[in-house]
């Protein structure tokens, strides 16, 4: 029987280990995000032509979101279960009446709201310089739920498999970080050399970037069943991955 | 039936055999104490027990329930007071307790009645808006124990529960250990205190090496008159 009371618990903890450092979790993530969209959307944005119909700024809003999105869900998801492997917290969890699905669900919970919350936030301060339009209300909703799940499970997998904050990085820096940055945030596709775009059509985070910006103002340069397959996929496959690895203890038990 | 069944338990780490194939039970009501040097098994058992840690082979049942097979079930059964203090360090002390009585399911009604009892029996109320890190040795101790027992469980394992714990303190918990073991609480307990084990235990297990090398009444030990620690040197000495 599902521990309801317990998965409330656990989850409102994990919540309140973050927005006990509210600066780090959100204002951080907000600040940065606005100078974003002062510097690249405002001054730089108003001297670059439309990108089709659209001003630079809305272009580019949505990878911004989505930017943040993944940044917050993956670093609530590595941090909050290696702080946990680290102090040894993790015991007060392995004790308790949780089936490993019940543990991964509230760590899942957490790092997906911590996603949303920074993602929205990024939104909402867009609406200070641009009417931030909203095409397709539940494909965002989708989107950001999807990719935010998908990041929450790749930031578990790191915080499960990391011994130490170094390696607690590694993929930020030298995977999901150039990715983002690669995968259209600032450009259009089409700004590209042909040959690059092969590229740019083999990497995921285009797709998210791509399937965000089509729900907020209708524009869109990738496949949208593929890019929707690979999403299913990847979050599916990183949920078995993981429940896997929780289920056998990996790296959490003794 | 008992508070505790281990049959035949082995765990190894790598090529180390932490703990080989032992065998021991708990009946309820029972202030049991079990006794190694570092590094003998004691707390991989312990862990074992609790979920801690995974095992090998063997067989543990808590209250007759399988801490395998039916694991989130024999979890209700237990209480751990760990050796280290394996705690948010930044989490207020109330709020320690009101989370780990959450994990069990109690709803915030029984918790807050919960926690206030425990407040009171450790003599945590004017600590309880403290973070764990600013706490002392000895209050990291109480809380730690008052965790153990915020679900009321029926098998409480406290592994070195008085370790850095001062004299006065240390009194005061074997009292309180004591009446809530005369209450019918069954008490599994590890410490390097020798004279503490004598004083509350009613039976013993010494594991040596991963092994479990002597189990039995406490009177047993001190029947030719050694007292426990006297007794204990003699039996690991020549393994």
């Amino acid at each position: 029987m599902l521990n309801i009371i317990g998965l409330q618990t656990l989850i409102s903890r994990e919540i309140q280990r973050f927005s006990r450092v509210f600066i780090q979790s959100l204002i951080s993530p907000w600040i940065s995000a606005f100078l974003y969209i002062v510097i690249f959307g405002v001054v730089i944005g108003g001297r670059i032509e439309m990108i089709g119909d659209y001003r630079y700024i809305d272009f580019v809003l949505p990878g911004l979101v989505m930017l943040n999105l993944i940044q917050a869900s993956y670093q609530q998801g590595a941090f909050s279960l290696y702080m946990h492997r680290f102090q040894g917290s993790i015991q007060e969890i392995l004790v308790a009446p949780f089936s490993y699905m019940e543990m991964l669900l509230a760590f899942l919970g957490a790092a997906i709201l911590r996603g949303i919350i920074v993602g929205m936030g990024v939104y909402m301060l867009a609406l200070l310089f641009t009417s931030a339009t909203m095409a397709h209300f539940f494909l965002f909703v989708f989107y950001a739920i999807a990719v935010a799940f998908i990041f929450s499970c790749v930031g578990l997998l790191m915080g499960m498999w990391s011994n130490n904050f170094e390696q607690l990085n590694i993929l930020n820096t030298f995977v999901i970080m150039p990715l983002t940055f690669l995968g259209g945030i600032f450009n259009s596709i089409s700004m590209l050399p042909e040959k690059a775009q092969i590229f740019v059509r083999l990497n995921p985070f285009f797709y998210f970037v791509d399937g965000l910006r089509y729900a907020m103002i209708g524009v869109r340069e990738s496949n949208a069943v593929g890019g929707f397959v690979m999403i299913i996929i990847l979050a599916s496959g990183l949920a078995v991955l993981l429940w896997y690895l929780f289920s056998r203890g990996w790296r959490i038990k003794g | 039936m008992d508070a505790l069944e281990i049959q035949h338990l082995s765990k190894s780490y790598r090529n180390n055999k932490a703990v080989d194939n032992i065998s021991f039970s708990i009946q309820q009501g029972e202030f049991f104490g079990f006794l190694g040097q570092n590094g003998a098994g004691k707390t991989t058992t312990i862990h074992a027990v609790t979920g801690i840690n995974t095992f090998d082979s063997g067989i543990i049942r808590v209250c007759g329930i399988d801490v395998v097979k039916d694991y989130k079930q024999a979890r209700t059964k237990v209480g751990l007071s760990g050796q280290e203090f394996n705690v948010d360090i930044f989490q207020k002390v109330e709020k320690i307790l009101w989370f780990m009585a959450g994990f069990y399911g109690m709803t915030k009604q029984a918790r807050a009645t919960r926690i206030e009892e425990l407040l009171t029996i450790f003599e945590l109320h004017e600590h309880k808006h403290k973070t764990f890190r600013e706490l002392s040795g000895g209050l990291k101790r109480r809380v730690m124990i008052a965790r153990a027992m915020v679900h009321d469980p029926e098998l409480l394992i406290l592994d070195e529960p008085t370790a850095g714990v001062d004299v006065e303190l240390r009194h005061d918990m074997w009292k309180y250990l004591k009446k809530i073991n005369s209450e019918g609480k069954t008490i599994l307990l590890t410490s390097h205190y020798l004279e503490e084990v004598e004083y509350l235990c009613s039976r013993i297990a010494i594991i040596h090496k991963g092994k479990i090398i002597a189990v039995g009444d406490k009177d047993e030990f001190l029947k030719d008159g050694k007292n426990l620690e006297e007794k204990y040197l003699e039996l690991t000495k020549n393994i």
